[in-house]
């Protein structure tokens, strides 16, 4: 099954510290899956988990699915998406504060969390800007509105990256 | 609930994080947290900092008189079973 | 086990927490010394019958508050460690300063209102010197005693959770509480030593 997997500069994973080869099986630990699996991402879960490197990972059998994300045995990676670099992320976090900027035009108490955005989205990572547009949809239009713009951001990484066609 | 974790939530969590004790709900929703919150991840960071401090710190010595006696115990002991 | 030179060297490297551990369950540190005896002598008698189903420090953690528990009842203990471990845990505790933390109502309450610094930014000699872990060692020595008791077991000598649980009679959700207010106590103290140093 394909799937996809962000990551931490020169393919390290950001909880295990685990450096991924290209191309090869890797396995974990079948004992602690759920919490040792592998974890990799389809496209609504790819909010969640921005970090410096995509890729598109091949994933073993036995695929189980956790809330944001999808576990497995074991996992290789295939190729890197190169179009999610630094530039993409400014793009999108730029798109964010685009949709905040909706909001506050028709909930004008947003203004202050558009400007806050705003302001910080140069110097805090695309998913710093993904979680705080996420929680201020949240603020004004509850979980659906928190859940509404976790959607268009998985949309908007579908459409720039092209993973339609990759997977 | 709210969709995400709240920093002031996570700090109370970080050590039946780090003891593998959290729910499987608990942990995603806290390494989801960590790729989003850097300065989470620095007070994980000084969380484990502090423990390999804490690993560090030696008791103070057993009472050389105390530790004089065990050895002699010791020593009796293996006399008596040689 | 028929080395002296070895036996030496296990009991100065656990013989200080099997005095502090034993104290928890008899009432002077006389008869906490002979229960230390005991046990090293338990330790001697049995080793060759240790058969390493368990970990050594399982074992002689065992061996310890088994007799410890024995003289305990003997010498009619006066505040079991038990209640000790409840009466700490009484009352709620918050582990970061809630200040550190934007107030409730305002406009992203819970988050940090700044970014705490890290430690290892300073050079490893620095946070690993003894200056420091002077620092750890004075907090410690301040904490209520059944903080104190669980952090030097789990963090010090390098208990299982089990083990501390088994020899303590705490859940494991209880000794986690504890411990966690111990470390949490400890991480606060050197976040301001280093502030003070830098200043």
């Amino acid at each position: 099954m394909k799937a996809y997997k962000f990551l931490l500069p020169d393919r390290v994973a950001p909880f295990t510290g685990f450096r991924w080869p290209v191309g090869e099986w890797a396995e974990a630990d079948r004992q602690a899956l759920c919490t040792a699996g592998i974890h990799a991402c389809d496209h609504g879960d790819l909010p969640f988990w921005l970090l410096d490197e995509l890729w598109l990972i091949e994933l073993g059998e036995s695929v189980v699915r956790g809330r944001h994300k999808l576990v497995a045995p074991n996992g290789r990676l295939v190729r890197r998406v190169e179009a999610w670099d630094a530039a993409a992320g400014e793009d999108f976090s730029a798109a964010c504060i685009e949709r905040v900027r909706g909001l506050a035009a028709r909930r004008p108490d947003a203004a202050g969390h558009l400007a806050d955005l705003a302001g910080w989205a140069p110097h805090v990572r695309p998913a710093a800007v993904a979680s705080l547009a996420a929680r201020a949809f949240e603020a004004f239009e509850s979980r659906k509105g928190y859940d509404d713009e976790r959607a268009e951001q998985s949309a908007w990484l579908v459409g720039r990256l092209g993973l339609d066609a990759a997977a | 609930m709210a969709a995400e974790l709240t920093c002031k939530e996570l700090v109370e969590l970080v050590t039946e994080y780090l003891d593998g004790a959290l729910s499987l709900d608990e942990l995603e929703r806290f390494e989801e947290h960590l790729v989003y919150c850097a300065p989470c991840v620095t007070h994980v960071e000084q969380m484990r900092d502090t423990i390999r401090l804490v690993g560090a710190v030696r008791e103070e010595d057993l009472d050389p008189v105390v530790a004089d006696e065990l050895l002699a115990a010791f020593r009796g002991w293996r006399e008596d079973t040689a | 086990m028929g080395d002296e030179a070895a036996f030496v060297e296990l009991v100065g490297r656990y013989g200080a927490l099997m005095l502090q551990v034993a104290r928890l369950y008899v009432p002077t540190r006389s008869v906490a010394e002979e229960v230390v005896q005991e046990a090293w002598l338990g330790v001697v008698k049995g080793i060759d019958r240790f058969e390493g189903r368990s970990s050594f420090k399982t074992w002689l953690l065992r061996i310890l508050t088994n007799i410890a528990k024995t003289r305990g009842a003997r010498e009619g203990r006066s505040v079991p460690f038990s209640a000790l471990a409840q009466a700490e845990l009484g009352a709620a505790e918050a582990s970061v300063d809630p200040d550190s933390f934007i107030p409730r109502g305002e406009r992203w309450a819970s988050y940090w209102s700044s970014a705490p610094p890290r430690f290892d930014d300073l050079p490893e000699v620095r946070l690993m010197s003894a200056e420091t872990v002077a620092v750890a060692r004075d907090v410690i020595e301040a904490l209520p005693e059944a903080q104190r008791t669980v952090i030097t077991m789990r963090d010090m000598a390098g208990f299982a959770p089990e083990d501390v649980c088994e020899a303590l009679d705490l859940s494991e959700g209880n000794q986690r509480v504890l411990l966690h207010r111990a470390r949490s106590k400890v991480r606060r103290a050197l976040e301001q030593h280093f502030e003070e140093a830098d200043a």
